[in-house]
């Protein structure tokens, strides 16, 4: 079996395989299908079909540009970057806006009130009823950054090739979305 | 009850059924040669144009809207062109506006010191129809006898020499043995500008003579 096979080669491997054989380019497309499933159903809400379509699209657009394969890159952030943009696309195509599924991390709300007084007992209590509701109203851009970084597990280098932002930028991102979640966090407290 | 395919079977089936392949490596080579080719010409034009710009704001010989318009265009086109590459997105947009910034001044200045900026004028003069008219002299500096600059039309032709009236309206005679540019006919009511020395008040010893535009017609006398 063509899956057994490819068990014994990274991804590098593949790419340079599937360019001359499709059936490897199904390994690395068996490799990613649940991941980049999950991450455009994280900041997009959308239904299980059309996500299905933009995976599909995003495999046929990476097989197409397998020659073009940044490999200086993580083949995987170079993945999630095409995904990513069919994803943004299909969003203006459709007037959606980007939602994201987030669940209670810790890691995550660590980050959020660490340099605030906001108290972490108080998130976590709150979290599904009113802290996803603070972060529905931040900017789009800051929603994908925090996917990234704390629900993709993603660093910044890898961030930063995804967005296609400077590593400086990415950091500013992250420091913003902060600033935006207090605001509006402290904004919706007064009502 | 039938299995549902997943999105890899989904896909590896269009991709066999529509016979779709990869894109050869050759087109992304000569996308890539194509854009930094792009990219190396227009950084060349805009050295230039900002070669000349400096020359024509400092020198003040010429004027230098032409170039600051070619300037902006070709300074846009190399931020854009360079923004298209597969690596810009790791420098900051004010990065890449400064190096171009500098790229451009220290070469731009180096040709104007170097008087290779006044070489290209006034070969695009000779070369280029049409170039001085998008590109006029200033006609005061072309009114100063002592710095070797002189302007007018020509009034009488002699055997050994001609007259002009500047644009001040002082005759001159003209002496020498000059350089005669091709569009120069040196006919009565042409006007010309010359290059060369004064000998005393009313004679100018010319080393050249250009004709005053392009096409004889004078652009910037409104400035004296």
């Amino acid at each position: 079996m063509i899956e057994e096979k490819c068990q014994d080669y990274d991804d590098n491997n593949l790419v340079t395989l599937s360019i001359n054989d499709s059936q490897y380019f199904y390994c690395l497309m068996k490799r990613y299908e649940e991941k980049l499933s999950n991450y455009i159903k994280r900041f997009t809400y959308l239904a299980d079909e059309d996500i299905a379509d933009i995976v599909q699209e995003s495999f046929i657009s990476v097989y197409q540009h397998l020659n073009d394969c940044d490999c200086k890159l993580k083949f995987s952030s170079w993945m999630y970057r095409i995904v990513h943009n069919q994803a943004i696309n299909f969003i203006k195509k459709n007037k959606q806006s980007i939602k994201i599924d987030l669940e209670n991390d810790d890691e995550f709300v660590d980050w959020l009130v660490a340099d605030t007084d906001i108290e972490k007992e108080t998130i976590i209590k709150y979290f599904n009823e009113y802290v996803k509701t603070v972060i529905e109203k931040l900017k789009p851009i800051y929603k994908e950054v925090l996917v990234l970084k704390f629900f993709e597990d993603k660093d910044y280098q890898e961030i930063s090739d995804i967005l296609q932002k400077p590593m400086g930028t990415v950091a500013t991102l992250l420091s913003r979305a902060k600033i935006q979640f207090k605001q509006i966090y402290e904004k919706e407290k007064k009502y | 009850m039938k299995k549902k395919k997943s999105i890899s079977e989904l896909t590896l089936k269009t991709i066999t059924k529509k016979q779709i392949k990869p894109i050869p490596k050759w087109e992304f080579i000569a996308r890539k040669w194509t854009l930094w080719s792009g990219i190396i010409a227009s950084l060349v034009v805009l050295i230039i144009g900002l070669g000349l710009a400096i020359f024509g704001v400092i020198d003040n010989i010429i004027s230098p809207y032409f170039w600051l318009i070619i300037v902006i265009i070709f300074w846009g086109l190399s931020y854009f062109l360079f923004e298209k590459t597969k690596r810009a997105y790791i420098f900051a947009k004010w990065k890449v506006v400064i190096v171009i910034n500098i790229i451009g001044l220290i070469i731009g200045g180096v040709m104007f010191r170097c008087g290779l900026a006044k070489k290209i004028d006034l070969d695009l003069e000779t070369k280029l129809p049409y170039y001085r008219q998008m590109v006029p002299m200033k006609i005061a500096t072309w009114t100063n006898p002592k710095a070797g600059y002189l302007s007018g039309e020509i009034v009488k032709i002699n055997e050994n020499n001609f007259e002009i009236k500047d644009f001040e309206g002082k005759d001159w005679t003209i002496t020498g043995r000059p350089l005669i540019r091709d569009r120069v006919s040196k006919i009565t009511g042409e006007e010309i500008k010359l290059i060369g020395v004064q000998i005393d008040d009313n004679t100018f010893e010319s080393s050249e003579i250009r004709p005053w535009t392009g096409r004889g017609q004078n652009m910037m006398k409104e400035n004296y």
